[in-house]
C-alpha cells in the first residue's frame, strides 16, 4: 500500500473527498428540487409512505461510526450504480408514459442522473487511490421487475428519488469520515484484513 | 384505614365512616377542624362540586367514644389533557430525546409511559433523571427514510389520554446554541467588532457533522437586527458597526445539511473602539458647527465626512468620531 500511503496520494485523496462533498451537496439539493417536481408532476402526495422498494439501495445502515474507509466507498459505488441505472429506467418510462423527456421532470431526471454518473465516477477514482479494484457493474442492474401499473410506478420514483436524496446526504458523511480519518493518520482509510 | 381517595373537580362526593351504620352518631373533620352536621347525611359525609381547596385529610370518629373510626385523604384533580409532546436531535448523530408536559395541571399525581417505533422496530426511551418528563434514545440507524413514530400516554386516577408525533430523523436535527461568545472591539478601528463563539458542547462531532452560524447584531438604539450567515468557522468581524454604540450580539447554529436553527445564544454586548477624547471644550465646539447640517437620520459616517479638511481640534479620528456621534444622535432624534 506504499503509493496509496504517498503524500501525494493523502493530498490526492483530500482534494477528492472536499470535491465529492461539494457534489454531494449540490447533488442532494438537485434531488430534494426534482422531488418536488416530481410529486407536483405525478400528482402524488408528498407525505405518502412507500415501502421499501426492491432494487433500491437503502441509504440507512447501522454502526455507521463503526464502517471503515473502503467500506464506506464499496457501498456508495454500489449504490450509485444502481441508482444511476433506475434513473435511467425512471427516463425511459416518463418517455413511455408522456412520448417525449423533454418536459420539465425529464430534464431534472437528466440533470440528477448525470450528477450521479459524475459521483460513482468519482468513487471509483477514490476506490483506485486506495488500489482496490473496482468491483463489477454486472450486478447493478436494476431487477426485471413484473409489470407495474402506473402509479405503482409513480410511487417506486418516489420511493428512487427519496432514497437518493438519503444517500446524498449520507454520501458527504461519508465522504467527511475518510478526509478526517486521512487527516488524522496521514495514511490510507483502514482496509479490511488480508491474507 | 386510611387511604386516598380520588375525585373529580367539581363531582358530587360522599364518603361513609368506615363500618358505621348510617344512622351513628359521629363526627367528621377535615384536617382537624370539626365538619359542620349541615354537610352530613346520617352519618354519611357529603361534600357537593368538590373545589381543589377541599383536598385534604378527613377523618371520621364515633359520637361518644372519639374512636377513629375512617380516614382517608381527598385528593381533588382532574383527568388529564393532551399532553404535548416534542422530539429534538440536539446531538446528532447519536441519539434524540423527548419531552413532555401537560397543557393544564391535574393537581394529582401522574404517570407516563413512551413508546417509539421505527418501521416496526419498538425502540427504548431511557427516561432521564432530571428533568423527569424527558428520555432519550440512541439511533440505531442513521439516513433512514422511515419515519418514527412517538406515542406518550400519560395516565391518572380519573383518566389518560394520549399523544403521538410523527417524524424524519432529519427534521428533529436542533442544535443547541452556540457558547462562549465573546465580542470585542477592534484597536483602532471605530467601525469593527470581533465576534467568535463556541461549538455548543452537546454537538458530538462538529468536524464530521459541521455546522453553519447565523449571526444578529444591532445597536441598543435600534430595533432593525442585521444578520449574517456563516458556512464555516467561529468567528466574524463586523465592519459597518455605527462608531461609538453599544451592541447587541447573538448567534444561532443548525447542521450544513439537515434539521433547523438553534435558540439565538446568549446575548452579548459590546462597543467598538473609540479613541479617548483630548479636549472637551473643542468637540463641544465641534458639535455646535456641525448640528445644524444634518435634518434626517443619515447612516454612520464614511470617510468621506473624515475630512481632514475639516479638523478642527486635535485630530481627524477625533473629529470624526465626535461628527458621527452627532449625525447619530440627530439620527436618533428623527426615528
Amino acid at each position: 500500500m506504499a503509493a496509496a500511503d504517498s503524500p501525494s496520494a493523502t493530498l490526492r485523496r483530500h482534494d477528492l473527498c472536499s470535491r465529492g462533498i461539494r457534489l454531494a451537496g449540490k447533488m442532494r439539493l438537485d434531488v430534494i428540487s426534482l422531488l418536488d417536481t416530481y410529486v407536483e408532476r405525478q400528482g402524488l402526495d408528498a407525505s405518502a409512505s412507500v415501502a421499501a422498494v426492491e432494487g433500491v439501495p437503502v441509504a440507512a445502515v447501522e454502526r455507521w461510526d463503526e464502517q471503515t474507509g473502503t467500506q464506506r466507498l464499496l457501498e456508495n459505488l454500489a449504490a450509485y450504480r444502481a441508482f444511476r441505472a433506475l434513473l435511467a429506467q425512471m427516463l425511459e418510462e416518463q418517455r413511455e408514459q408522456l412520448g417525449e423527456t423533454d418536459t420539465a421532470l425529464g430534464r431534472a431526471l437528466a440533470a440528477v442522473l448525470l450528477q450521479v454518473s459524475a459521483f460513482a465516477y468519482h468513487l471509483e477514482e477514490l476506490l483506485r487511490l486506495e488500489s482496490r479494484g473496482l468491483p463489477s457493474e454486472e450486478e447493478t442492474e436494476p431487477p426485471l421487475l413484473p409489470h407495474l401499473s402506473l402509479f405503482e410506478r409513480k410511487l417506486r420514483g418516489l420511493g428512487v428519488l427519496r432514497e437518493l436524496a438519503q444517500w446524498a446526504l449520507r454520501s458527504s458523511r461519508d465522504l467527511r469520515q475518510l478526509a478526517k480519518a486521512s487527516q488524522g493518520s496521514g495514511s490510507a482509510p483502514s482496509l479490511p484484513d488480508s491474507p | 384505614d386510611s387511604h386516598i381517595q380520588y375525585e373529580r373537580v367539581g363531582a358530587d362526593v360522599t364518603m361513609k365512616c368506615g363500618s358505621m351504620d348510617w344512622d351513628a352518631a359521629v363526627t367528621w373533620t377535615a384536617n382537624g377542624t370539626d365538619i359542620d352536621e349541615s354537610h352530613l347525611n346520617g352519618s354519611y359525609l357529603i361534600l357537593k362540586k368538590v373545589h381543589l381547596s377541599q383536598s385534604g385529610q378527613y377523618s371520621c370518629y364515633e359520637g361518644s367514644s372519639w374512636h377513629l373510626k375512617y380516614q382517608t385523604y381527598l385528593r381533588v384533580g382532574t383527568p388529564p389533557k393532551e399532553p404535548l409532546l416534542m422530539c429534538r436531535s440536539n446531538n446528532y448523530p447519536k441519539g434524540f430525546y423527548c419531552s413532555w408536559h401537560l397543557p393544564t395541571p391535574t393537581y394529582i399525581p401522574n404517570s407516563f409511559n413512551i413508546s417509539v417505533i421505527h418501521g416496526t422496530r419498538e425502540m427504548v426511551c431511557e427516561k432521564d433523571v432530571f428533568p423527569k418528563n424527558r428520555c432519550h434514545i440512541r439511533y440505531l440507524q442513521l439516513f433512514s427514510t422511515v419515519k418514527y413514530k412517538v406515542t406518550l400516554t400519560v395516565t391518572n386516577a380519573l383518566g389518560k389520554n394520549s399523544t403521538t408525533v410523527t417524524f424524519d430523523e432529519f427534521t428533529i436535527v436542533k442544535p443547541d446554541p452556540p457558547e462562549n461568545v465573546v465580542a470585542k472591539p477592534v484597536p483602532n478601528n471605530p467601525r469593527r467588532l470581533e465576534v467568535s463563539w463556541q461549538n455548543p458542547s452537546s454537538w458530538p462531532d462538529p468536524e464530521s457533522f459541521p455546522l453553519k452560524f447565523f449571526l444578529r447584531y444591532r445597536p441598543l438604539i435600534l430595533d432593525q437586527w442585521q444578520h449574517v450567515e456563516l458556512s464555516d468557522g467561529t468567528s466574524h468581524t463586523i465592519t459597518d458597526a455605527y462608531a461609538g454604540k453599544e451592541y447587541i450580539i447573538q448567534v444561532a447554529a443548525k447542521d450544513n445539511d439537515i434539521g433547523t436553527w438553534s435558540d439565538w445564544s446568549v446575548a452579548v454586548h459590546a462597543t467598538p473602539w473609540t479613541e479617548e477624547p483630548k479636549h472637551l471644550t473643542t468637540e463641544a465646539q465641534v458639535a455646535e458647527t456641525t448640528s445644524t447640517s444634518t435634518s434626517s437620520f443619515m447612516p454612520p459616517p464614511t470617510t468621506k465626512i473624515c475630512d481632514k479638511g475639516a479638523v478642527v481640534g486635535s485630530g481627524a479620528v477625533a473629529v470624526c468620531w465626535t461628527a458621527g456621534l452627532v449625525l447619530a444622535a440627530y439620527g436618533v432624534l428623527f426615528i
